[in-house]
């Protein structure tokens, strides 16, 4: 029994790592040839064998490996064509100012051909700097993969950074590819005009896997061979047969069923694997498959948890969730957003939210519940941020019907049900 | 003594003793290399490890949440995914991470955002605690390195994380060599734990901050770096269009009544009759908050209410106890429910509240909007009282009764006349009025502003002058307004960045910058009784 522990412990031990590690997760889908990968791979290694420039935008929702299978390429083709590749890598999140973003390169161009980088250069030293090595560069047949994370990020301002880059790119003979990456399908129209005419306008888009891909992808992160990790070869017979067999009765349910709802990333995946797996593999050491089908089944309940309800229905206090018919009521009133004032002073809220409202809670404590509803920016939108806390104004953005549910939900909030529903007939 | 102060106490001490962790540790001079063993200690928890079943039974109802944490976190030496703990205050979100985190025995660099209370200083604390650098005197408070932009961060914090974790590893490669059984292994994971996040989103470069933060496991690129993020706010508000991985959300709801009521009855020195207590007065308390820590001020004040009578004649059977507390605290219950939660939890610690000094100033200064204190608690030139004078009646009054009331003969008569309407009229008016009241404080242009300071600041040189002499009006008055206006521009700047006046919401058709007044009408009042002038005489009412 304690030896089964263990290796339960190791094969959570084997999941997560797998689970954390990304690349491996996109891997499979570098076989087929329609695939990003596959033209990825062709855009760039025709760059380093034909000695041309290049430049390629790879956008779509995060969580859809674009950055995976950036790296996967990189790692390819360095292994390829050993010593011909340089990459500079950027983040449009810390350096989206030019000046930084250059000095990054100069340093990472610096570190790749073992030369010394001068804190002190100017920016003029180090475009210059950048210049002189891509022409190096295209002397020698070495490619240099300018890698620009946030793309979008770049596109801001005056974009001299891309300016620069692209116009070098041109005026020497080099042999450079840009590629970036961004979240905005929109990237490319943000460019100026000077810079799109440089850019070529390659896009590889990339979209959330389908229903059978991540039915794939699941199934390689459970089920890879891992015989040479353990030796004890009956125990993983025993655990893949169970794993196929929840996956082709009532798992492939719950499975084709979470994939529905979650459409976009590939991290809820991840989390149901993480939160389900992981139990089920720790329950799994005692009993049967059923088992893994429940926390599969407990895992999708937890992560399908509508967020604000469980904030209204929680979180507020009766004071503060008595707040949102009297809102309610004035956006129907008005189809304004209102603040403190309107709701605490007006002096149909105070007649009718009656013991709630205004007889006995003091001016403190109104405010106190305001302040509280302002902590809520889920449930309510902020108009005025820079105001104080009296007049900033708010918005309820939930549905009424939404609303109702909650406070149905709540103990002793009866009389505010009847308020609502008083409310709705003005 | 009751249970819920003393676990407040050892909550707030946990809190500031993992923020400037180790004080014994400080032999180490910062010439010499952090040993390793050095380093370990500083990283992990100080204190007792603590059992699974102690770290539970001590937070009660906080079951689900520390499996789920220790299940994400995972056994020792795998990599985890970004974590993000959110939930209402005083749910219990920081106190069951580090415990639980001595519970682990595992190195951890923990940064609250409210402490550091700007990125250079997050930035530096981070590389501190990971360099295990100490600020004191003997090296001039300085810190281990200067760091201020993001991207140097992110090179840096790479490096030390790549040192902590080779020493990490020599060392648990050490211990596995010698058998040496000095403690438990502590792995070769570091966790790094932003706490209040939500503060991070009022900072001025919070656009870049927080989907940095957010990436940083992207970044990083070191699976041996677990990152944990603690919020008050939902993961949903942190929305940001960037291709970070969203980290996995672990919610800690609010504790329920049934919670509380376990949570306050423990470690009572008569539970039975602490019990009773409870039944009356926590379902009232209930309806208005379930913060712990409102919770406990609220009661205890109430509870030593109830028992002072009680001291002399013994406690009662418990058979009628329930009655004759009820018919005790009925007096009490009320007026209590409405008073509670004045004091903000964070001023009751004092070291909470030494750390806190930037914060609690700023929370003066709302205390002065909202509550009726008696006098300004905070210092004020006569000029910068009149402009804040100035920009309130502008805010309330209407800009077409400018003329009447501040007309050169002063005022008063004036508005006398005004008023004589017809009925319906009036009526109209106080239907506008109302709404007036309702939209709260108008804006005004910077004109109309420095058109009001001007006439009130000269009404009152003018009532001044009257009591003095009249030959040398002239020369006062000509100095006195040019030293009054010598530097209102730059006053009202001050008044802009001390929130008593807001500046914003340029008018689309005119282009020019308006404000408008934050200040209540009693600090108003306040203000303008302390230079002596009728705020009441110029401000427009029905």
């Amino acid at each position: 029994m304690e030896e089964r522990q263990t290796l339960a412990v190791k094969a959570q031990i084997e999941f997560r790592r797998r689970i954390c590690d990304r690349k491996s997760i996109f891997s499979i889908f570098s076989e087929s040839p329609n695939s990003n990968y596959s033209k990825l791979k062709f855009i760039v290694s025709n760059s380093v064998t034909e000695g041309c420039n290049n430049s390629v935008l790879l956008l779509g929702p995060r969580g859809c490996g674009q950055k995976e299978v950036l790296d996967l390429v990189i790692e390819d083709l360095k292994a390829e064509y050993h010593d011909m590749i340089s990459v500079v890598k950027l983040d449009g999140i810390l350096h989206s100012d030019d000046n930084c973003a250059l000095k990054e390169i100069a340093k990472q161009l610096c570190l790749e051909n073992q030369l010394l980088f001068s804190k002190m250069a100017s920016s003029d030293d180090n475009s210059q700097f950048m210049i002189a090595v891509l022409r190096e560069y295209g002397l020698a047949h070495k490619t240099v993969i300018f890698v620009l994370d946030e793309f979008d990020l770049f596109a801001q301002g005056k974009q001299r950074l891309l300016y620069s880059l692209l116009d070098a790119m041109q005026s020497v003979a080099s042999q450079a590819v840009v590629v970036g990456v961004s979240c905005r399908l929109d990237a490319d129209q943000l460019l100026e005009k000077r810079v799109r005419s440089r850019f070529s306008h390659r896009k590889l888009l990339f979209l959330p896997p389908n229903k059978e891909d991540r039915k794939r992808q699941v199934f390689c992160i459970i089920m890879i061979p891992f015989i040479s990790l353990f030796d004890w070869r009956k125990w993983y017979c025993q655990f893949c047969f169970e794993v196929k067999s929840v996956f082709s009765c009532k798992g492939i349910f719950i499975l084709n069923f979470f994939l529905l709802v979650q459409k976009s990333t590939h991290s809820e995946l991840q989390y149901l694997v993480t939160s389900g797996l992981m139990r089920g593999i720790s329950i799994f050491r005692f009993q049967h498959a059923y088992l893994i089908l429940f926390t599969w089944k407990q895992a999708f309940s937890f992560f399908y948890a509508y967020p604000k309800s469980e904030k209204l229905g929680v979180l507020l206090s009766t004071l503060t969730l008595s707040i949102c018919p009297a809102m309610r009521s004035l956006h129907c009133k008005s189809q304004r957003s209102c603040h403190y004032n309107a709701v605490f002073k007006d002096p149909l809220s105070i007649h009718k939210q009656g013991p709630y409202l205004s007889s006995n809670c003091s001016q403190k404590l109104s405010l106190k519940a305001w302040k509280s509803v302002l902590e809520c920016s889920a449930i309510f939108l902020m108009l005025w941020q820079i105001l104080g806390v009296k007049y900033r104004e708010k918005k309820l953005i939930i549905q009424p019907d939404y609303l109702r549910i909650i406070i149905h939900s709540t103990r002793s909030c009866g009389s505010l049900l009847v308020l609502l529903d008083g409310r709705e007939q003005f | 003594m009751s249970k819920e102060e003393s676990l407040q106490v050892t909550k707030r001490a946990t809190r500031s003793s993992t923020s400037t962790p180790v004080k014994t540790a400080s032999r180490t001079q910062k010439t010499i290399k952090p040993h390793a063993s050095l380093l370990r200690n500083d990283l992990v928890f100080e204190g007792e490890p603590l059992s699974l079943d102690a770290l539970i039974s001590n937070f009660h109802g906080r079951r689900l949440q520390i499996l789920k944490l220790l299940n994400f976190i995972g056994p020792l030496n795998t990599s985890m995914l970004p974590l993000f703990l959110y939930g209402g205050p005083a749910a219990g979100k920081t106190s069951v991470l580090l415990q639980s985190f001595r519970h682990l025995q595992r190195p951890f660099v923990y940064a609250s955002c409210r402490t550091c209370y700007n990125p250079k200083i997050l930035f530096e604390s981070v590389l501190n605690q990971l360099s295990s650098h100490r600020q004191q005197a003997s090296n001039g408070y300085s810190c281990a390195k200067k760091c201020d932009k993001p991207s140097d961060f992110v090179h840096l914090l790479q490096e030390a994380f790549k040192e902590v974790i080779n020493t990490l590893k020599g060392n648990s490669k050490e211990k596995k060599g010698s058998k040496e059984s000095e403690g438990k292994d502590c792995g070769s994971m570091v966790y790094l734990i932003f706490d209040n996040l939500e503060l991070v989103r009022d900072w001025e470069k919070e656009s870049v901050i927080i989907p940095m933060l957010f990436k940083l496991y992207d970044i990083l690129k070191l699976p041996e770096v677990g990152l944990i993020f603690i919020s008050n706010a939902s993961p949903d508000t942190y929305y940001s269009n960037t291709g970070s991985l969203e980290p996995l959300p672990i919610y800690f709801p609010d504790y329920t009544e049934d919670e509380l009521y376990q949570i306050f009855s423990r470690n009572q020195r008569n539970p039975k009759f602490y019990s009773s207590f409870l039944d009356i007065t926590l379902k009232p308390f209930c309806r208005i908050t379930r913060r712990v820590d409102e919770l406990s001020i609220a009661l205890q004040s109430l509870f030593q209410k109830c028992c002072e009578p009680l001291s002399d004649s013994g406690i009662p059977s418990p058979g009628d106890m329930k009655t004759t507390l009820y018919n005790r605290l009925k007096l009490h219950l009320a007026p209590s429910l409405n008073e509670t939660f004045s004091i903000p939890a964070h001023l009751s610690s004092e070291d909470e509240a030494k750390k806190d000094k930037v914060r609690r100033k700023a929370n003066m200064k709302n205390l002065g909007h909202g509550e009726a204190l008696d006098d300004i608690d905070f210092h004020m030139s006569v000029s910068t009282k009149y402009l804040l004078i100035s920009a309130f009646l502008a805010s309330r009054n209407r800009a077409t009764l400018d003329a009447a009331l501040f007309d050169s003969t002063g005022g008063g008569d004036n508005r006398k006349r005004k008023r004589k309407i017809s009925e319906a009229s009036k009526e109209q008016k106080e239907t506008a009025e109302e709404e007036l009241r309702m939209k709260g404080p108008g804006t005004f242009p910077l004109e109309r502003l420095l058109a009001i300071f001007q006439c009130i600041t000269s009404v009152m040189e003018d009532s001044l002058d009257e009591g003095v002499q009249e030959s040398n009006s002239d020369s006062g008055a000509e100095g006195g307004n040019t030293q009054l206006m010598s530097d209102v521009l730059l006053q009202l700047s001050t008044l802009c960045n001390a929130n008593l006046i807001s500046k914003g919401g340029t008018c689309p058709l005119e282009a020019s910058t308006r404000y408008r007044s934050t200040v209540s009408e009693e600090l108003a009042m306040k203000v303008a009784r302390s230079v002596k002038f009728h705020l009441k005489q110029y401000l427009y009412q029905k």
